[in-house]
């Protein structure tokens, strides 16, 4: 028994020597020291000259990034290349190395919704492995934000951009005298951040003001809009959830959309429209960030962004004018409920065709850190948004974007919820949003559109697998990725 | 007699020796035409054919998928989104070469005789189709802006009138796809143009001197004379433009995304977004193939009426 005793430490010590590489935990404090340690290690042990990675880069980015590549050269002796394209582009390619193969690149960068196709396809890498070693840190970032980095309970992305929407107001204009008392004598409220899409209409609908015009002592030397959002083929998906106010699906993957609720977020979504530039269908960032900065809108639901680009664009008229707001809410058996789409949100994923899988991931952790990615956050070439709570105290990061907008929309991301991280999402994305677009234009109804929306959903659903989406939506839901659970 | 043996070219050896001989020279350009056919068009086509009777979307590996027979054909039949991407295709395709026939045609007529200046018009005239797709569509995006330069030149010709003159280019679904219509038309018509302007300068001058001296007037010349001898080149402009016409993609994605809703959509667009966007790979190649064989029957169609215009031509006179 005595012997037994004293062999039993002895064992255990064994067996904790010849646990398997993949489980010990990387030496270092802080999570970018681990990623430094983890990749040296990896060139060490692999005797790797001249090492290097490719990045599939986001041409957004193209100016930030170097700065990062050459201080990864620096800490690890491994270069970084980039491959860039348009943000559109990045998904069919990421689709193309799938097939292909090649392991040309080593790192994509994109959104959180290109994961389901490109895990589905097999060209992720699940970095779960990697994770147990390198212990990256999410503390700090709101749960569901957290969660658009797994799919079907697998880790394949890192997220460094808090891209949730916003609400922003021309605080110029609600200051002008008399604008306020009007406003609440007609609506019964003090007009600021508004609670609900209804009294955000309310606003667009009372601040709408014709070139030409004479209101609160202020002439008008153009028009002014009540309101600009995103109403174009391939962006109004990315704002419709925050109309819609919950799950799009029960949980047998039945589309939520044709019903009274779901006809009403079609209502609103398009009925706003009316305060909005003609053109508003057809644009996009390039269109909407300098018709904002240029003064001719009373207010924007917009990427964060847009806050800073009214601040800091050279031929900006908006500079110091801005009021950011939480998204507002619709009313849902009488509980307000906001929801902020993260309407895009950049982050990085490893390919598993790639040379080094292993040595990629180290990247990833090292530059989405707690740390070196509060850096990234603050940087001003860069368009990585707040989404720490970290980013609150960081005096670059409040620098950079002003505390008013740091507070709103770190305190948006309570409400931020995950686009749909389904496989075919983007053919469920076109569903919608060309439905949209047909109640836009008049010619369909709320209604019909719904009803046409559920029966597109629900031929992809069928196309996909039903009970390979039932699976991946219930997992997604149970994730919190949506916030909202199931009835 | 000896020396001139003895000088004679050495016969080649080998591989050169095989090659030279007639048997196989000749077949030299066969094997080459026939390699290349196979490799170029045979093996992709095949390859289309084979993918589209497969049950595969991208987002689920090459590994799963499997042979289902002509399913993909039924679906993308059955699909209103194809049909309704195609009837479009052919309306702007139908609008944009009718215009650039037109226009090509009066360009060409006004600059294929001698004048000062000629050759700059002619210059200035082609310039449009060198331009790069991708530039042409950026330019026309900054043009058709909201408040750009086109509706501001619209103005003060459609106030007067009481029409407004903020044009919705880009957002309207019908001025959409005008915007496309028009930009296809400038930068296009360079080519119908120079077609027309080679058919004016192949004319026989003897039968039109003949005609003047026999008293034709101008009118005569143009409509008996001129105009028959052009259908060829007509036919030409009409295959060319309409086979290029009917792909119509830069456009399309630079101008309008397709949009607003799905009124730019073209068949060429639809296709990229069914294969790049939902990773539709089979239903992608089945609708390839079935617009395969649509296109080339209507080519065939134009080539044919093409062949039989040069035959009338060259038949002799009192004949037929």
């Amino acid at each position: 028994m005595k012997q037994v005793r004293l062999l039993a430490p002895i064992a255990l010590c064994l067996a904790l020597a010849c646990t398997p590489a993949q489980a010990q935990t990387l030496p270092g404090d802080t999570v970018e020291e681990r990623a430094i340690n983890g990749a040296r290690a990896y060139v060490e042990d692999h005797q790797l000259q001249n090492p290097s990675l490719t990045i599939l880069l986001i041409s957004l980015f193209r100016n930030a990034m170097p700065a990062y590549a050459q201080q990864w050269e620096e800490l690890t002796g491994i270069k970084v290349n980039f491959i860039e394209y348009g943000y559109t582009d990045i998904p069919s390619k990421i689709m193309a190395e799938a097939i292909a193969k090649t392991g040309q690149y080593d790192v994509f960068n994109h959104f959180p919704y290109v994961v389901p196709d490109a895990a589905g396809a097999g060209v992720l890498m699940p970095l779960d492995d990697y994770t147990e070693r390198g212990r990256p840190d999410f503390s700090g970032i709101e749960p569901a934000l957290r969660a658009q980095q797994r799919y079907n309970g697998k880790q394949y992305f890192f997220l460094l951009d808090g891209d949730h929407i916003i609400l922003v107001l021309r605080k110029d204009i609600l200051d002008l005298p008399g604008a306020k008392e009007e406003f609440q004598a007609q609506h019964g409220w003090e007009p600021g951040c508004p609670e609900t899409m209804a009294q955000w209409e309310q606003l667009a609908s009372f601040f709408h003001t014709k070139k030409g015009d004479t209101r609160w002592g202020k002439t008008f030397d153009q028009d002014l809009y009540g309101a600009m959002g995103y109403r174009a083929i391939n962006f109004s998906y990315r704002h419709f959830p925050a109309y819609f106010g919950g799950l799009l699906f029960d949980q047998d993957m039945n589309p939520l959309v044709n019903t009274p609720h779901g006809v009403e977020a079609i209502r609103a979504f398009s009925s706003i429209v009316q305060y909005m530039p003609p053109d508003i269908q057809g644009w996009g960032t390039p269109q909407i960030y300098p018709f904002w900065a240029s003064g001719q809108a009373f207010s924007v639901m917009s990427f964060p962004s847009i806050v800073g680009y009214g601040n800091k664009n050279p031929q900006t008229q908006i500079v110091g004018q801005q009021l950011s707001c939480i998204v507002p809410g619709v009313m849902r058996d009488g509980q307000l409920v906001r929801r902020s789409p993260q309407a895009a949100g950049t982050g990085y994923m490893v390919n598993r065709h790639g040379k080094h899988p292993e040595l990629a991931y180290y990247f990833l952790q090292w530059f989405t850190g707690p740390q070196q990615g509060d850096v990234a956050i603050a940087d001003p070439q860069g368009f990585w948004d707040p989404m720490r709570r970290s980013n609150l105290d960081n005096p670059a990061i409040v620098e950079k974007f002003g505390s008013q907008f740091i507070e709103t929309t770190m305190a948006n991301t309570k409400y931020a919820i995950s686009l749909l991280m389904l496989e075919g999402n983007y053919e469920y994305f076109n569903v919608l949003d060309k439905n949209l677009a047909q109640v836009m234009q008049g010619n369909l109804t709320p209604e019909q559109a719904a009803a046409r929306i559920e029966r597109g959903w629900n031929s992809v659903t069928d196309d996909v697998g039903r009970d390979y989406q039932i699976e991946s939506w219930r997992n997604g839901v149970a994730s919190g990725a949506y916030l909202d659970t199931f009835q | 007699m000896v020396a001139e043996t003895e000088t004679a070219p050495r016969r080649p050896a080998g591989l050169t020796a095989w090659l030279a001989q007639e048997r196989v020279f000749r077949l030299v350009p066969f094997v080459m035409v026939e390699g290349m056919f196979l490799l170029l068009l045979a093996l992709p086509f095949v390859l289309t054919i084979y993918i589209s009777l497969l049950r595969w979307r991208a987002n689920r590996p090459f590994e799963q998928a499997y042979v289902q027979g002509f399913v993909n054909y039924a679906r993308v039949i059955g699909e209103p989104e194809f049909w309704w991407s195609l009837g479009r295709t052919f309306y702007f395709a139908g609008a944009a070469v009718t215009l650039e026939l037109v226009l090509g045609f009066s360009l060409a007529m006004l600059v294929h005789q001698a004048f000062r200046g000629r050759r700059l018009y002619i210059t200035i005239f082609l310039i449009p189709m060198m331009v790069v797709p991708v530039v042409v569509g950026y330019n026309f995006s900054m043009i058709y802006v909201d408040s750009g330069p086109l509706n501001q030149i619209l103005a003060p010709i459609l106030t007067p009138f009481g029409v407004t003159a903020r044009i919705r280019w880009l957002s309207h679904p019908i001025a959409a796809q005008w915007a496309i219509i028009l930009a296809d038309v400038w930068q296009w018509t360079s080519l119908t143009f120079l077609i027309f302007l080679s058919g004016f300068a192949a004319l026989p001058p003897e039968l039109i001197n003949a005609a003047r001296v026999m008293g034709a007037s101008r009118w005569q010349i143009f409509r008996r004379i001129q105009l028959p001898l052009l259908k060829p080149a007509i036919i030409i402009a009409v295959v060319i433009r309409t086979m290029e016409a009917l792909k119509l993609f830069d456009q399309a994605v630079l101008l309008t995304f397709g949009g607003p809703g799905d009124s730019t959509q073209t068949i060429a667009f639809f296709l990229w977004r069914q294969v790049w966007q939902f990773n539709k790979y089979g239903f992608g190649a089945a609708a390839s193939v079935l617009l395969l064989l649509l296109f080339s029957s209507l080519i065939y169609g134009g080539i044919y009426l093409l062949v039989r215009e040069r035959a009338l031509l060259q038949q002799p006179e009192g004949r037929g």
